[in-house]
């Protein structure tokens, strides 16, 4: 009565199409799987050739030979009354190059910059507050000592002399030449000029790092991440400068054009521009893995790359002005120091505190800053010296470079300063004179004096009555990065507790972050059908039948 | 104890495949979250996102499975009747007419199966799937648009893992439970066989045989020529189900809501089914059993179904169109039928057929044609007015 036949038939048939399929989904699933596996990148190297690199000439292809010998110049070998003669021989050749350098805030000292609120001010070392030494501005003839001119020793210094540049201070190659101290900016008597003039060439790290190491009165004080130590440093110190890496010099990276260096510290400008990216070399896409590439759009490379600073010796990260002025018992003044050497007091400039290894703080910062100009009143406390701008919200749309907010590794250096306690503005004190009753602090040690000498010098009110304020300064890091291997791992900052981000609170940050309501709800969910589980099993077996279940499955 | 194939090759590896993504992403995701440290944040994140791919190729090939094969419907309950359904509540149910969807109507799962597994399919995957992917490509400003806070999506993505959770403690709870063992169920994902009770495969049978016998019959309006109508029935029952034993099928026909019937070569009842027997009102088989099948035909109807049976008797199969029945209280009813010869030693000694009701279909289109007539006729009406005027 059945067609056995057709039965027969259609089972091998079906028997047939099962093997298709499984044949068609073991096929999909290899090539799934195949797929996958091709795409995990390998793991990151730090071979200099296993990424990216561009505008960068390799260790091993540079030419390092003179393209002239500067001792077989006449002109150079004739003998020197004063550095501005050394000068002036240098001019006589290299023509317009003095009209270059006064064009920059190396020599300057100051340019525009513009500030949201306050429109265009000339910013620079000539007239900022910082909290280290706070100004150069009435102790000129100490602080020149890192300005490239010859006499800037009061506010009468001529900009225009062209005989005024140091040349040297930065071209010379001997090593030799070093500034006198508290001569505004002339070589110590003690170094021969013509040696150095014979041995000049382009700058090299030691040039850079005799200011730019040695700012704020001490080797890496200011910025953790400038230290003299990278003149001959390793590579965990310094990837870059690393004596077994490339080292390379600051010029490398600090390209300069009519001797217009590119690069800015926020310790002095406030815009973004002019300045030096890991991009220019490393492009914008450096990572094998998208999910990093992706994440310098939020995060700086130097947030994961520069882990900690101050790595080789320890930076000053505060500085209490308010205690100054302890004499020892003699009435001289005295200086202590920390179990590791270094300065924790100085009677001239108060209590400090140093730390090496040092962990960045973390914000959302845009390239924008903003200063506490000696004209501006005290709003907040403690003050911000120099706050950066940005936050998570700021994607770019307000500044001119339209990129939006990263997240940036930052020192920050905190103390207590002088302020105007009735003006509620900071105080530029005179600290330094050749001679003790002129008013400066650092010989005569009455606050009073030299807060009144130095706002008289800049032509700022003082009533009087000063105090210590506290002060934060922001000093975004760039230098001293790391090794690969050493860069910071996902769960530094993924990572529910001591999250190196835990102080940014304005995102939802993946692994740190969660929502209580939401994770008691899951939790209630999983423990609710667990119990219900539980149970329902108790009552089949209470029951002693499968009745719940069997009877709905019926339906 | 007898087993049935239900799960076909691709459903069962898909199954175990989205099984084993979905735990994978499961584990990873909530690496990700912060809940625990086990393979590595950057591991976790970089897997988490091949195997959301590797999930989403799945799903791909799995709604192109669902929609070629039509299993898509096992998971819309409301659709596979939905037409019946429909008639039967505007035109049948007035006239007493059968309800046209058999609660047993052959289903893979439950209708609380149905609802859960269409909630996740349409509701909790697409939600994971969509906030997943604006977590992986709308968190920074990569195309233009950017969401203002991963928060949201983020939050979004994790409530779907957690309703993913409880759903798979539920649901491999509930497998152990509804087998006839309780690994029944689970070996039956992984074989494709399950084992059953004499009694429900019967039920499976038989509702597989209706599913069957309509589809067939659907063909046979639509013009497809064919014919031995059971047989095509059965061979779509067999290649389902995998079940190949006829007495199954007797089980089923006599259960069947399409009736049966067997009548012998000079026009008796032989044999009906209660299908039969309650489409044509009678109360018992005794009263129908050795009567002549006129009895259920009004006089002209009679004459044709004497010259079709005539043909059946000479060996062919008939499908007839949609037939007028008398019933035992003299109502008229309406069905479509089938024809074949039986043979017993080489010899047709006997036919017999199917009916499937038809009778509310009928009326229904009796009084659709009735409404378009009287719109026809009032808009006639209209027209002439206007004329007129």
């Amino acid at each position: 009565m059945f067609s056995f036949v057709a039965i027969d038939f259609l089972s091998k048939k079906y028997q047939n199409s099962i093997n298709m399929k499984k044949i068609i989904s073991l096929v999909f699933l290899l090539s799934a799987v195949g797929w996958v596996m091709a795409d995990s990148g390998e793991p990151l190297t730090d071979s200099v050739r296993s990424f990216p690199i561009e505008n960068y000439i390799f260790k091993a292809d540079r030419n390092t030979d003179p393209s002239v010998d500067h001792s077989k110049f006449e002109v150079l070998q004739q003998p020197f009354e004063n550095a501005h003669e050394l000068t002036a021989a240098c001019l006589s050749c290299h023509t317009e190059r003095d009209k270059e350098i006064m064009a920059t805030s190396h020599w300057k000292w100051e340019r525009e910059e513009y500030i949201e609120g306050k429109g265009i001010v000339p910013l620079g070392k000539k007239n900022i507050l910082n909290n280290f030494c706070i100004g150069v501005a009435g102790s000129e003839a100490t602080c020149t000592r890192c300005h490239i001119g010859y006499g800037w020793k009061d506010k009468h210094f001529d900009f225009t002399e062209p005989t005024n540049i140091d040349c040297v201070v930065c071209h010379d190659n001997s090593g030799t030449y070093f500034k006198g101290k508290g001569m505004a900016g002339l070589p110590d008597p003690s170094v021969n000029l013509n040696v150095v003039a014979q041995s000049v060439g382009q700058p090299t790290t030691a040039n850079c790092g005799v200011c730019h190491f040695w700012g704020g009165g001490g080797n890496n004080v200011k910025h953790g991440d400038l230290d003299v130590a990278m003149l001959d440093c390793s590579r965990e110190v310094d990837i870059h400068m690393g004596r077994e890496t490339e080292e390379m010099s600051c010029v490398d990276c600090h390209k300069t054009e009519k001797h217009q260096m590119a690069g800015r510290v926020y310790a002095l400008s406030s815009e973004n521009h002019d300045r030096v990216t890991c991009a220019q070399c490393h492009t914008d896409k450096p990572h094998k893995d998208q999910i990093l590439n992706d994440h310098n759009l939020r995060v700086a490379c130097q947030t994961c790359h520069i882990p900690v600073y101050a790595k080789a010796n320890a930076t000053k990260l505060w500085w209490d002005w308010s205690t100054a002025g302890r004499m020892d018992e003699n009435g001289k003044p005295t200086h202590e120091n920390d179990a590791y050497g270094n300065h924790n007091y100085l009677s001239i400039k108060g209590n400090f505190v140093y730390d090496d290894h040092v962990i960045p703080e973390y914000f959302w910062f845009n390239g924008l800053a903003n200063h506490q100009l000696i004209t501006d009143k005290i709003d907040t406390i403690p003050v911000q010296i120099n706050s950066l701008y940005g936050s998570y919200r700021d994607k770019g749309a307000l500044q001119a470079s339209k990129e939006p907010s990263k997240i940036w590794p930052v020192k920050v250096h905190r103390g207590r300063q002088p302020y105007d306690t009735i003006n509620m503005t900071l105080i530029q004190p005179k600290l330094w004179d050749k001679e003790k009753g002129k008013g400066a602090y650092w010989t005569d040690f009455d606050w009073d004096e030299a807060c009144k000498k130095g706002m008289e010098y800049v032509g700022q009110p003082y009533s009087g009555a000063y105090g210590f304020v506290e002060t934060e300064m922001y000093w975004p890091l760039n230098h001293q990065v790391s090794p690969a291997d050493k860069a910071l791992k996902c769960v530094d900052c993924h990572t529910r507790n001591k999250s190196r981000l835990a102080s940014l609170t304005d995102f939802y940050l993946p692994g740190r972050d969660r929502n209580a309501f939401l994770d008691g709800f899951g939790l209630i969910a999983i423990i609710g059908a667990i119990i219900g589980v539980i149970g329902h099993t108790v009552l089949r077996r209470y029951l002693g039948r499968k009745c719940f279940f069997q009877e709905e499955s019926k339906q | 104890m007898e087993r049935v194939y239900i799960y076909k090759g691709f459903e069962r590896i898909w199954h175990w495949s989205q099984a084993l993504i979905i735990g994978f992403l499961g584990l990873t995701g909530f690496e990700i979250h912060g809940s625990y440290s086990l393979l590595g944040f950057d591991f976790a994140v970089r897997w988490h996102t091949y195997a959301a791919w590797a999930l989403v190729i799945l799903i791909v090939f799995a709604i192109f499975w669902h929609f070629t094969t039509g299993e898509w419907r096992q998971y819309i309950p409301t659709t596979k009747m939905l037409k019946e359904q429909f008639m039967y509540y505007i035109g049948g149910i007035f006239n007493n007419a059968p309800h046209p969807t058999n609660k047993t109507v052959y289903n893979k799962f439950n209708p609380l199966q149905r609802m859960i597994y269409l909630g996740l399919k349409i509701l909790v995957i697409p939600i994971i799937v969509t906030s997943g992917f604006l977590y992986l490509y709308f968190q920074y400003p990569k195309f233009g648009i950017e969401f203002q806070s991963l928060e949201p999506i983020a939050l979004i993505h994790t409530f779907g893992a957690y309703i993913l959770i409880a759903f798979v403690i539920a649901h491999v709870y509930l497998t152990t439970v509804t087998g006839v063992k309780s690994l029944s169920s689970i070996k039956a994902m992984i074989f494709g066989w399950e084992e059953m009770e004499e009694e429900e495969i019967k039920i499976v049978v038989e509702e597989e045989m209706e599913v069957a016998l309509k589809i067939i019959r659907s063909k046979l309006d639509a013009g497809d020529e064919r014919s031995a109508i059971l047989d095509h029935a059965l061979e779509e029952v067999e290649g389902k189900l995998g079940v190949q034993r006829e007495t199954y099928f007797r089980d089923a026909i006599s259960q069947s809501s399409a009736g049966y019937f067997c009548i012998s070569k000079d026009g008796y009842y032989k044999e009906v089914n209660d299908a039969w027997i309650k489409l044509y009102k009678y109360d018992s088989r005794d009263e129908i059993i050795g009567k002549h099948y006129r009895l259920s035909r009004s006089e002209e109807d009679f004459k044709e179904l004497e010259a079709t049976v005539a043909k059946v008797l000479k060996g062919e199969t008939i499908n007839h169109g949609e037939v007028k029945r008398i019933c035992k209280d003299g109502v008229e009813g309406y069905h479509t039928l089938t024809l074949s010869p039986v043979y017993i030693d080489d010899e047709i000694s006997c036919f017999e057929g199917f009916i499937i009701d038809t009778t509310a279909r009928y009326l229904a289109e009796r009084e659709m044609m009735k409404k378009k007539l009287r719109l026809a006729e009032r808009q006639q009406k209209k027209d002439d007015e206007k004329e007129n005027n």
